[in-house]
């Protein structure tokens, strides 16, 4: 046995200064969604967005995609935000909201490829582009990483994974508003189905770094 | 007479402002009303103190991520069900690293003891030297043939505790005999 039990309330007692309640999950992803989204506006200024995007956006499916995607880096967001409370906030519904996105996701991008009729070719790139999208990743999940370890997660590896796959969903929506790219194939290839692997990524980086 | 309900939201509020006397109530109270969850899923009373106490670190640690407005005991809960699960997978990692099953015993024993002697009634005298639960696990398990599932039910346990109490008893028998 460690200690008397009296012993070590009247020390953590002693210890009591008062502190700040840490601000709501809404309020927190908010700012984790303000910041991402100038980094986002910051990054496409300076990178340039595609010359035919205003054209682009007369067409459903492309529309429906971004939508997806921006549903998807919202609902991770406001889920990595509850997921480092260690009772979620007692929002347990809220915060798997990110699975409801991706399951929309899959028949969004089927769709997309259905109508992709005949078929864009292929560019001469693969691999690159899931490289772009992790470098303009990586501030983001940098930040979140910081963020999130002043608070106290007990579902780090959750956290983790959420949180990079939030990340992750800013760099996908930078390079689809950037690349004039519409081949499907690659986009599924190169582009999303990475996500999975990047989702493991980040429940291994969860159990590492949100340790608390 | 019930014992008058604490409003722990209340405490707490007052505990984040700073008021220690507060917040020593607040810590008496919530060891108070974890003890039972702990000692339901525990063997050990050492284990429960050891684990309580982690468990109000923890809540000492994470007190910031509390705001007075939502219900105190799921927050409190969901800190010790977090700490428990850390404890016994830890300790079931350390466990099957050094436990070894009855039937291994075999390999450690002295060379000439021959495998008649090796039966649950050979070492049934070390057996009852062991604390009395782990006892009657050994026994009901490797005597009377029962299974971890229904020596909980029988002792009033939940399974993993009876397999980690069968792995502590083995390590202790292994350690005896070895001797």
């Amino acid at each position: 046995m460690m200690e008397n039990l009296d012993d070590l309330v009247n020390k953590l007692a002693r210890d009591a200064v008062p502190v700040k309640p840490a601000p709501h999950p809404y309020v927190l992803s908010l700012e984790w969604i303000a910041a991402a989204a100038a980094y986002l506006a910051v990054s496409l200024a300076l990178s340039g967005t595609r010359p035919d995007l205003a054209a682009k956006f007369h067409e459903p499916w492309f529309v429906a995609e971004i939508c997806t995607l921006l549903g998807i880096f919202i609902a991770t967001t406001i889920s990595a935000a509850l997921l480092v409370f260690p009772d979620l906030h007692q929002k347990r519904g809220v915060a798997f909201a990110p699975v409801a996105f991706f399951v929309l996701f899959l028949p969004v991008i089927l769709f997309a490829w259905h109508a992709d009729s005949p078929s864009a070719p292929l560019p001469v790139h693969s691999f690159e582009c899931t490289v772009s999208i992790t470098l303009m990743a990586l501030l983001p999940s940098v930040w979140t990483f910081y963020a999130m370890r002043k608070f106290a997660s007990t579902h780090s590896r959750w956290a983790g994974g959420i949180a990079l796959l939030s990340a992750f969903s800013i760099g996908a929506l930078w390079l689809r508003l950037h690349e004039i790219n519409d081949s499907i194939t690659h986009l599924i290839l190169w582009h999303y189905l990475p996500m999975l692997a990047i989702g493991l990524i980040g429940m291994w980086l969860g159990k590492k770094l949100l340790k608390w | 007479m019930a014992e008058p309900s604490l409003d722990l939201e209340a405490l707490m509020r007052n505990s984040q402002s700073g008021n220690q006397q507060t917040y020593a109530a607040l810590l008496h109270e919530t060891a108070r009303m974890l003890r039972p969850y702990l000692a339901k899923r525990l063997n050990f009373d050492s284990e429960v103190d050891d684990l309580l106490q982690e468990i109000l670190i923890s809540i000492h640690k994470a007190r910031h991520t509390y705001d007075g407005q939502r219900p105190y005991k799921p927050w409190a809960y969901a800190i010790a069900k977090f700490r428990l699960q850390d404890y016994l997978r830890a300790h079931y990692a350390d466990h099957l690293r050094h436990a070894v099953d009855i039937s291994e015993l075999e390999n450690i024993l002295p060379g000439d003891v021959t495998e008649s002697a090796i039966s649950y009634e050979s070492i049934s005298g070390e057996v009852e030297k062991l604390p009395q639960k782990q006892a009657d696990i050994l026994r009901l398990l490797h005597q009377d043939g029962y299974t971890a599932k229904e020596v909980a039910e029988k002792l009033g346990m939940n399974e993993s505790a009876v397999k980690v109490a069968a792995h502590r008893a083995y390590k202790v028998l292994r350690s005896t005999l070895e001797r």
